[in-house]
């Protein structure tokens, strides 16, 4: 029965080909739409660190040391710690199974011993185990332990991508490299990585929506002495801003994050209390001159806050989604016209004994089709409209590529949008009882 | 009336069909066309700057570690102020079109009530003469005004100022902002500047949600402003044919006396102030293109479907038509009837459509950084609606008015 109802189908988008063409169009071009949109926002949404990001959150709090009234632009407590603050919660250990580290990002050039070799790459300065942290994934030797990291050793790890510009090798354990003023040891290599999010300062970081990678994993205090410090220096004024960059001076700085891996909202909530606790104190004590106001942030509840994917790409799926229901509704209207204007044909079958279900699914079929070739159409439609989408001068524009998933979920929203404008104007159709539609005719 | 509105409540899928797709339509159209509004005016708006294609800038640079003292700052001004060909020079903490280093403030009219702004303000030396900025009102700052030394930025300092004509009007709209204060912020001890002149535009370097009249809200202090990592310097050169050679000194300038202190992987910036404008504007100019597009699409969708749904509707009342014509109804009686009840159906779905708009408008506000929906915005929406729903009957119309009366006899 359905091929024969395919073939029905077919014929009848022959006999009028202008009509169906329109139809299609309309369906594959909000379709289209709707799928570009989708992608870029698929692109940017899910967790930065997958099996990772669900289980990490950030502190934030009010640590400004001084009555600061030259920035109205404070609004709420922001990430940024001095590394004095960001040590006491790390060495607190308040998270029993779990890791603390501090974060902050720096841009270095490393060299070869010989010193004939030099790159430069992008990577955090920690405190606490970053790598295990963040499931940052270890190819050879072993992250910096406790020991090495207070008494500040000079280790460091790289990527292999920093190890083979250097060594020509991925394998570096063991070598040194010159970092700032000092040769470092080679303890660790990791694979290439980057959070597929920025996630890291976002409150300075604004422009940059995509994650950058990280090339290399330093204790921050070993970095420190050798005169590396972090990019952004963070706020270091008496009582106004002063940023500064690339400064290893930053004793009077807030310029690390310190982010918690917590495996249940049960130890979250002890954290939140136990950060909450700490703030306090340091307020009471006299260090802090506002009321700390500490939050512990989840990191999609984070990047949300700080708008980490912009506002545009929201809008844009929303129009898309918006201009798609205009489509639906009109394809709906065109197609109850197309087949209402058969009823002729419609009341026939029935007094030939169809039932009304039969007429139903035989009308579901042709719009399920016409959706299907909608979809076909739109593939190459959501293609051109990803090249629109790489062409803007906007930061997330590598972010529009297409990919299996994207291919998966238009083919059902094509079947799924033909079914779904098809079902009023079918309903519609099979209403009428066989007598009256004949004597219409 | 009634025989227009009856056959309505008769047949009810068609008109409510119609309905539906011009609310959806005129609540996409009257967002996407107030956000396409919105990006369009940094494009639109004059920025103030005079002779764009003669004044060349430097920016993207920043000094590793400590920010450079206001003195060596000076120091390179005064060099670039002697490359052949330059007529002016300055540095800046902040610059038009230039949006990775901003200062904006809420600035206040001492003594008038609620006025309060938004505004940009540009610290630098010389800058009325290196932005070829024109003065309304009032005068330049004076040298021994320049050379004020700012404890830190300088942002909440007191002291002179000179603010743009659209700043003026709104803080004083007595139109004697000459010699009045304005607050820097809204706290006791917020910096006092005195307004010394007026210019006539001077574009702020914050993007966002803006129209006309605030993006035009800018000031400038004299001075070089100190603890700032970023300063953006200019050359304005005397005439075209020298920006290429001035541009190749004004790069060796900066190279040989800052370069050494340079933060590493930020290189600094020398361009044109053209293609300075043209790259802050990029990201403006494809939403542009984008949200045109999208109203195009979805008006063209409409279109095409009331066209659609009429002409069915038509067709299935011709019987109805040839009656009423051979009781005497005129060609311009059917076409009349016809048009008044498209106008009806899609009046109905444009009132629909304006509500949804506004509501749809509301909730964006509250989730995202977007400016109300201006009110005036929505008669133009619904006139622009209905004029497109009297476009789609058009066609069908002619054809029923066509329809001869000897139809009626015929059974269909």
């Amino acid at each position: 029965m359905f091929d024969y109802y395919l073939r029905l189908a077919l014929i009848r988008c022959r006999q009028n080909l202008p009509m169906v063409s329109l139809l299609v169009l309309t369906m594959a071009i909000g379709i289209a739409s709707c799928m570009t949109a989708m992608t870029v926002f698929r692109a940017l949404s899910g967790a930065p660190l997958p099996g990772v990001s669900p289980y990490l959150y950030v502190a934030t709090m009010d640590a400004r040391e001084a009555v600061d009234k030259d920035d109205p632009g404070y609004k709420r407590p922001d990430s940024l710690l001095k590394l004095l603050d960001a040590k006491a919660l790390v060495d607190a250990h308040h998270a029993a199974q779990q890791v603390a580290v501090a974060v902050a990002q720096s841009l270095a050039q490393f060299g070869s011993p010989d010193g004939k070799k030099s790159t430069r790459a992008y990577g955090l300065m920690a405190y606490g185990a970053a790598l295990q942290a963040f499931g940052v994934p270890l190819r050879y030797g072993r992250p910096w332990t406790e020991a090495e990291q207070s008494s500040d050793a000079p280790v460091v790890v790289i990527d292999t991508h920093v190890a083979q510009k250097l060594f020509g090798i991925d394998d570096a354990v063991g070598r040194s490299v010159t970092l700032g003023k000092r040769s470092f040891r080679v303890i660790g290599v990791i694979a290439p990585w980057k959070p597929r999010m920025q996630i890291f300062n976002l409150g300075q970081n604004s422009g940059s929506v995509m994650g950058q990678d990280e090339n290399f994993f330093v204790p921050a205090q070993a970095s420190l002495d050798a005169g590396v410090g972090p990019f952004t220096s963070g706020e270091c004024g008496k009582g106004a801003p002063v940023i500064s960059f690339q400064s290893a001076a930053v004793t009077q700085c807030r310029w690390m994050e310190t982010w918690v891996r917590l495996d249940t909202p049960e130890q979250a909530n002890a954290y939140g209390q136990f950060l909450a606790g700490y703030a306090n104190a340091q307020h009471d004590a006299g260090r802090f001159a506002y009321p700390p106001r500490a939050k512990l942030y989840g990191t999609q509840a984070w990047m949300t806050q700080n708008h980490a994917v912009p506002d545009d790409v929201h809008l844009n799926l929303m129009l898309a989604g918006g201009f798609l229901l205009l489509c639906l509704v009109n394809v709906a209207g065109l197609l109850a016209a197309r087949f209402l204007r058969r009823q002729a044909d419609v009341a026939i079958r029935r007094a030939l004994g169809a039932s009304k279900r039969d007429v139903f699914v035989q009308h579901l079929v042709e719009t399920g089709l016409l959706g299907l070739i909608g979809g076909v159409l739109a593939l190459p439609l959501t293609w051109l409209g990803l090249w629109i989408v790489r062409m803007q001068p906007v930061s997330y524009a590598d972010a529009a590529h297409f990919s299996p998933g994207v291919f998966v979920i238009l083919f059902a929203l094509s079947v799924a949008v033909g079914l779904l404008v098809g079902i009023l104007p079918a309903w519609r159709v099979c209403r009428q009882p066989p007598a009256l539609q004949i004597k219409l005719a | 009336m009634r025989h227009i509105v009856k056959p309505l409540f008769r047949h009810r899928m068609m008109p409510l069909l119609v309905v539906l797709q011009v609310a959806l339509a005129c609540a996409i159209a009257c967002n996407a066309l107030f956000l396409l509004q919105q990006k369009l005016v940094p494009i639109v708006t004059p920025d103030g700057v005079g002779n764009p294609d003669r004044l060349v800038v430097a920016w993207n640079i920043a000094p590793r570690g400590q920010p450079w003292p206001t003195s060596r700052l000076g120091q390179v001004v005064s060099e670039l102020r002697a490359i052949p060909g330059a007529a002016s020079a300055s540095v800046a903490g902040s610059w038009p079109m230039e949006t990775m280093a901003q200062m904006n403030g809420d600035v206040l009219g001492e003594g008038t009530h609620a006025a309060k702004a938004d505004a940009a303000i540009y610290i630098g030396i010389h800058l009325v003469d290196t932005l070829g900025l024109k003065l309304v009102a009032g005068r330049d700052f004076s040298a021994t005004e320049e050379g004020v030394a700012y404890k830190n930025i300088g942002m909440g300092a007191s002291g002179p100022a000179i603010i743009t004509r659209a700043l003026a009007d709104r803080l004083f709209p007595d139109g004697d902002a000459l010699g009045h204060v304005v607050r820097i912020g809204d706290q006791a001890g917020a910096g006092r500047r005195t307004v010394v002149g007026v210019v006539e535009h001077l574009m702020r370097n914050k993007f966002g949600q803006d129209d006309r009249e605030d993006v035009d809200y800018s000031m400038l202090f004299p001075g070089v402003p100190s603890n700032w990592p970023v300063p953006v310097f200019a050359v304005r050169v005397r005439s075209v044919a020298q920006v290429g050679e001035a541009l190749k000194a004004f790069k060796a300038t900066i190279k040989r006396d800052l370069g050494p202190d340079m933060v590493q992987g930020f290189d600094p910036v020398l361009e044109s102030y053209g293609d300075l404008r043209d790259r802050a504007l990029a990201q403006s100019k494809a939403a542009v293109w984008l949200l045109a597009g999208v109203s195009l699409v979805v008006l063209i969708v409409t279109l095409v479907g009331i066209m659609g749904l009429t002409s069915y509707w038509v067709q299935q009342r011709t019987r109805h038509i040839g009656i009423r014509r051979a009781l005497g109804a005129q060609r311009r009686h059917i076409l009349r009837e016809l048009q008044l009840e498209n106008l009806l159906v899609v009046g109905i779905g444009v009132l629909l459509g304006l509500v949804s708009a506004y509501a749809i408008n509301l909730w964006l506000m509250r989730h995202y950084e977007l400016a109300r929906l201006p009110w005036t915005y929505l008669p133009y929406g619904a006139a622009l609606m209905l004029l497109l729903g009297q476009l789609a009957v058009l066609s069908p119309a002619l054809r029923a008015s066509r329809v001869p009366p000897v139809v009626a006899t015929r059974s269909v």
